[in-house]
């Protein structure tokens, strides 16, 4: 742990200390402090799924810690819900932007707290505010009486902030709010948190791009795997590597299975080239061999997940083509890749990968009950068979066919939908985010089933947002940002580090 | 719709001076609406004749307008009033596109107001909804013929020509009576139409009053829609509610021909049925007299074509030759005879198809 | 492509036989599953047979009358069975009832007849089942690939087909002048009349396709989860089409059934059917947000309505009362359903 006393002629202005949240087969935080200073502005930083989220919520009310308190001003507080947060001087503007379209900027901003005497809304005194606010914000362009739909992302985000300011906030939390924004609009951003942090509001700032933190923090909290790693750095003394270190430094133990090495005159069984979807990734181009597994890397929104489902015709792509063992594939076909052997696993298991409601067996087979029929009409004792050897080889719990796919955990899950391509038969296996939502034991298994499957000549691609896993997996490492391909390596050739810098520097502004 | 109408440039003028008295009359202070001021002057000027009230007259522009003809009575409405202007060279019939759809029916009526028509014969979707743009026209000096169904106001027509539905039960009552013979046990049963409307209440009422009248009660009474699908329904559940009747009215030949295929269906011929409405196929039934259908009750569907003929008696100011009194009357109401094979082959022609 | 057993480690019993673990299965699913849930059903029916009974006495326990429910059950039975495709697939279809109507026109136009005298009653038959399957495929073209959504698209077909309807009949009742499609469909085979004949023989090849083929597995797989059904290589908006097409075919089947019962064709046969049809899904338990389907659900859920016209009738209620039995049964139905889904997923 490391920790840098924090500047001693300021009281904190609210003080998170041994905060611990507990969900379902998960620690999401872990004796989380965190200390935030009036007028400053306080950066957390942490890899995806390292607690930030959470941390944040419990902040906000949305969530209740377990353990720890909360002190504002040196008194303890308890947020029970997001509206106690906000009369405590507590906003939040999450990444999602959080306002209605259909209702004006001034509707949008005293959404919840309407300005009314006896029922009556008293519109002429919020649009007053409305003015003081915008302009507070540098933006006395903006109309009060606007369609918020009719704004720009930017737009969008001032009015956030302005709803933020109309509850008299003293803290007001960020969610990657640049992630929407072009380079202009982010200077804007940083102008505006600038002046919030002079008249004395804190800003806690979450962001993935480090060249933004050295701009615009102070100080910078950094979470890894639930529990705060460093604290209170100052921004100007740490450099980047250091923060690197800090955000990746293993934790839990993850045995990944050994490489097998890959023959060089294995079939290629997938080839990409030049693919494109408009406005999300271009010129995208790789191959993979039988028994390779190929990992890409990069962030939300780098265009990762889009490539995958391209790759599979759930998307259809703008340009380039797709080779399943030398015959191309039809362009926004799902049949046709399925027809040549292409199986997904795709990010959102459950509204885009399970019938919930339905038996295990009918999911494993969802891809293949067809071939358990003759005629159209079902065998369906041969499809619980195929199934149950599944369920047995797979060790998905409970070993009972029948029961709902709903009721299983997420690692069990994962598994059913994946060995929906083993019953269906597949030589391509993309899998997007295979463990997401699985605890560590599950991961193990499901890591030596992708390896046990390339060993079988399989070729599989796969996309995770946790830099280590796709290293630990694949054989060959893609660096996707922004939409392209920016790096190629051996997996072995290259560390976690160097990932999550080209990663987070190559989409510098 | 008959959008396009055109007005003779002598009507125009006629019109015009109407409307202009009208307006000085308002001016004056008088009380306005005096219903029958229109043919106050033409009375004298032709005195009733005995029967020369079909010879030709002046030209009479009478607009028309009724609901959607979406079942054979509603259809035959329209048809009746267009045959019976045919009869007349002096009447010019402009005819408004059917609608069950208030608004536009008042835009029609409007329409006739601005063409200045002489008179307008007029079935509202909805009686009430219909007054107010109806009393425009009479304050314009048009002659309004009520149809079917009644306006809210006196003063909104010049004259109303009604069927009678409390009559329909009445006569049907009165004939299942009368074929029964004071059997005091019979069973009797009653296929209504469409329970929420008045229309439906009306005959119920008449017909239990007309039962009541020799002691006999309505013993199974099931409702429709006016449906052949609806009548088919409910005869086929009537008939196993009662194991043996002596007689059925069902109040419309329209659902009538489902209520006739429950019964064929069931096999079951025990007793004898009184229709209602009175329509072609089932009047040939009766003359036929190959089924159960013994009778029907008419409503008759030239209520229309008497309409047409009021207003153009009215605009050219002549009266009813049969009555004493001069001007045609306010109301007229409408007999609902009793069909049977006796007399069938004096309705049949008037009968409509359903 | 042949299915590739790629036997993964990590689990010993990777290999094993699969044998044992099948044994004690179908007795289970018995239990659960539709069946179980319509228990609810069964019971209900049965309280107002005993209550039939008790009222109306042999005039309701007679075979007469068992026939004449089944008989009346039979058109909107089938014309439920098709919605049940429809509803279990995630969709809606408004305009059965108005296709329905249109079938009846349509088969007993002049034009049609004339045919039918020439050649062979079957064309009227043909040409109603052609007339429901065509609008019902219209619907599902704009629904699937135009993108429009289920409850306008076939609204617009509900006013359209109704309108084109009474624009053939000009709206005038159009007998059947057949007699040889009357007698066919009027007869009785072993006693039990050919309308009810049909109605058993839609019912049981709607179980059999929604629970025993690709066909019903697609559906279920569509309604539950249309983007996972996509993503495991479904083709979605393909079978949306057929759905709403089985549907339309099941209203030109009920248009046959109701020109039968009424020996008529007209523009206003199956006016409100579509709403019954959907009340008896509900109620008979398919999930009106799809993914879950009954067949025999359903066919209860239309004998409840059936005979419960048929008990207030032989007590001489009136239809308002009628009205407001049936619409206390459609809420009792949808929440005692969402009590079973509750428990259903506590286990």
């Amino acid at each position: 742990m490391v920790n840098v006393d924090p500047m001693p002629d300021h009281r904190p202005l609210l003080q998170m200390q041994g905060i611990v949240k507990q969900f379902p087969g998960a620690r999401a935080l872990d004796g989380v402090d965190l200390e935030i200073l009036p007028g400053e502005v306080h950066c957390l930083l942490g890899q995806n799924g390292a607690g930030k989220s959470t941390l944040i919520k419990i902040l906000a009310g949305a969530h209740q810690p377990d353990e720890g308190q909360i002190l504002l001003d040196g008194a303890p507080v308890v947020i029970t819900h997001p509206v106690a947060a906000l009369t405590l001087g507590v906003a939040t503007m999450y990444q999602e932007l959080d306002v209605v379209d259909g209702l004006t900027v001034t509707e949008n901003i005293f959404l919840g707290h309407e300005l009314a005497t006896a029922g009556f809304s008293q519109r002429r005194a919020a649009t007053r505010r409305t003015r003081e606010l915008l302009a507070r914000l540098g933006h006395p362009d903006i109309s009060p009486h606007k369609e918020v739909g009719r704004l720009s992302a930017a737009g969008k985000q001032i009015v956030s902030m302005a709803r933020a300011l109309s509850y008299d906030a003293r803290i007001i939390i960020m969610d990657e709010p640049s992630a929407v924004l072009d380079s202009e609009e982010v200077a804007n951003l940083f102008r505006v948190v600038r002046e919030l942090a002079r008249d004395g509001v804190a800003v806690v700032y979450i962001s993935h791009r480090l060249d933004e933190i050295r701009q615009i923090g102070d100080r910078i909290t950094v979470l890894k795997d639930g529990r705060a790693v460093a604290q209170n750095l100052d921004v100007a003394q740490t450099p980047t590597p250091d923060l690197i270190r800090l955000m990746t430094g293993r934790s839990v133990d993850q045995v990944f299975p050994d490489r097998l090495p890959v023959a060089p005159e294995a079939e290629v069984l997938l080839r990409v080239t030049g693919l494109g979807l408009k406005g999300t990734f271009h010129d995208v181009s790789f191959e993979v061999r039988a028994g390779e597994v190929l990992g890409l890397a990069g962030l939300v929104g780098s265009g990762r997940s889009e490539i995958l489902e391209t790759v599979y015709g759930a998307r259809t792509a703008t340009s380039g083509t797709v080779e399943v063992a030398g015959r191309r594939t039809r362009r926004g076909s799902v049949k046709s890749a399925v027809d040549s052997g292409v199986g997904l696993c795709p990010e959102e298991r459950k509204s885009q990968g399970l019938l919930l409601d339905e038996p295990i067996y009918r999911n494993i087979t969802l891809s293949a009950f067809a071939r358990f029929a003759s005629a159209g009409f079902l065998d369906e004792s041969a499809e619980r068979r195929a199934a149950q050897q599944q369920v047995e080889a797979l060790d998905i719990r409970p070993h009972d066919v029948d029961r709902t796919v709903r009721t299983l955990s997420g690692g069990n899950q994962q598994k059913a939908v994946l060995s929906r391509w083993l019953v269906h038969g597949c030589r391509v296996l993309l899998l997007d985010e295979p463990t997401r939502g699985v605890d560590v034991g599950a991961r193990a298994e499901i890591y030596s089933l992708i390896r046990a499957l390339a060993a079988a000549g399989t070729a599989v691609v796969v996309v995770s947002s946790e830099i280590d896993e796709v290293l630990g997996m694949s054989d060959r490492v893609l660096v996707i940002s922004e939409g392209q391909v920016v790096f190629t390596s051996p997996a072995e050739s290259i560390d976690e580090h160097q990932v999550l810098a080209l990663v987070m520097e190559g989409s510098a502004a | 719709m008959s959008a396009r109408l055109t007005t003779s440039p002598r009507r125009g003028l006629l019109a015009l001076t109407t409307t202009v008295a009208v307006g000085a009359l308002v001016l004056a202070g008088c009380t306005s609406n005096e219903a029958p001021q229109a043919e106050g002057t033409a009375a004298s000027s032709a005195p009733a004749a005995v029967s020369d009230n079909d010879d030709d007259g002046d030209t009479v522009v009478i607009g028309f307008s009724a609901p959607a003809a979406d079942h054979g009575w509603m259809g035959a409405i329209t048809s009746a009033a267009k045959a019976e202007a045919e009869k007349y060279p002096d009447v010019e019939l402009r005819v408004a596109e059917g609608t069950n759809d208030v608004s536009l029916q008042i835009s029609q009526i409007e329409t006739f107001i601005n063409d200045k028509v002489d008179a307008i014969v007029l079935l509202p979707f909805d009686g009430a909804a219909l007054t107010e743009v109806a009393t425009q026209a009479m304050d314009a000096g048009i002659t309004v013929i009520n149809v079917d169904r009644e306006f809210s106001s006196p003063f909104a027509a010049r004259t109303t020509v009604l069927g009678d539905n409390y009559g329909m039960g009445v006569s049907a009552g009165t004939y299942i009576c009368e074929e029964l013979g004071g059997n005091a046990d019979a069973v009797v049963a009653e296929i209504a139409g469409i329970d929420s409307l008045p229309l439906t209440q009306d005959r119920s009422q008449g017909f239990s009053d007309a039962l009541s009248d020799c002691g006999l009660t309505v013993s199974n009474r099931v409702a429709a829609d006016f449906t052949i699908q609806g009548g088919e329904t409910a005869t086929a559940n009537l008939l196993q509610a009662a194991p043996k009747i002596d007689a059925i009215w069902n109040h419309d030949d329209d659902q009538g021909v489902g209520v006739l295929a429950a019964i064929d269906s069931a096999g079951r011929d025990e007793f004898f049925m009184v229709g209602g409405a009175g329509s072609a196929n089932v009047m040939e039934s009766i003359k036929a007299g190959d089924s159960v259908l013994q009778a029907t009750v008419v409503y008759p569907s030239t209520q229309a074509a008497d309409g047409i003929k009021l207003a153009r008696l009215i605009v050219q100011g002549k009266s009813m030759s049969d009555l004493g009194s001069l001007g045609v009357p306010r109301q007229v109401q409408l007999y609902a005879p009793v069909v049977t094979q006796e007399n069938v082959d004096l309705y049949l022609p008037s009968a409509f198809q359903s | 492509m042949s299915s590739q057993h790629v036997s993964a480690k990590p689990s010993p019993a990777g290999a094993g036989p699969q044998g044992a673990p099948t044994a004690t299965r179908p007795r289970r699913t018995l239990l659960r599953g539709s069946s179980g849930r319509s228990i609810g059903l069964v019971l209900a029916l049965v309280v107002l047979c005993v209550v039939g009974y008790v009222t109306g006495g042999e005039r309701f326990a007679s075979v007469d009358n068992l026939m004449t429910i089944l008989r009346l059950a039979a058109a909107l039975g089938v014309l439920s069975i098709g919605m049940t495709f429809v509803i279990t697939g995630g969709g809606i279809d408004l305009s059965v009832g108005s296709v329905m109507g249109l079938a009846t026109v349509w088969a007993t136009t002049v034009a049609t007849q004339t045919m039918a005298q020439d050649f062979h009653w079957i064309v009227m038959v043909l040409v109603a089942l052609a007339v429901g399957t065509a609008c019902g495929l219209i619907n599902g073209v704009l629904i699937a690939y135009g993108k429009v959504v289920a409850f306008i698209a076939t609204l617009a077909m509900m006013v359209g087909a109704r309108g084109l309807a009474e624009m053939i009949a000009n709206r005038q009742t159009q007998p059947v002048k057949v007699r040889a499609f009357l007698d066919f469909f009027r007869a009785e085979v072993l006693g039990i009349p050919a309308l009810v004949w049909m109605f058993v023989l839609v019912a049981v090849a709607g179980w059999v396709l929604l629970n025993r083929t690709t066909f019903g597995r697609r559906t279920i797989a569509v309604g539950g989860n249309p983007e996972a059904a996509r993503l495991a290589g479904v083709n979605v908006k393909r079978h949306t089409m057929y759905l709403y097409g089985l549907a339309g075919l099941a209203a030109g089947i009920a248009g046959v059934m109701m020109l039968v019962r009424t020996t008529a064709g007209s523009s206003t046969t199956g006016q409100l059917y579509e709403l019954d049809a959907i009340a008896a899904v509900v109620v008979g338990g398919t999930l009106l947000v799809g993914g879950r389907g009954t067949i025999g659900g359903t066919v209860l859920g239309v004998l409840i309505f059936t005979t419960l016209t048929n008990v207030f009738t032989l007590n001489n209620m009136s239809i308002s009362a009628q009205s407001v039995a049936k619409g206390v049964i459609i809420v009792v139905a949808v929440l005692l359903q969402q009590r079973f889904a509750a428990r259903g997923r506590a286990t």
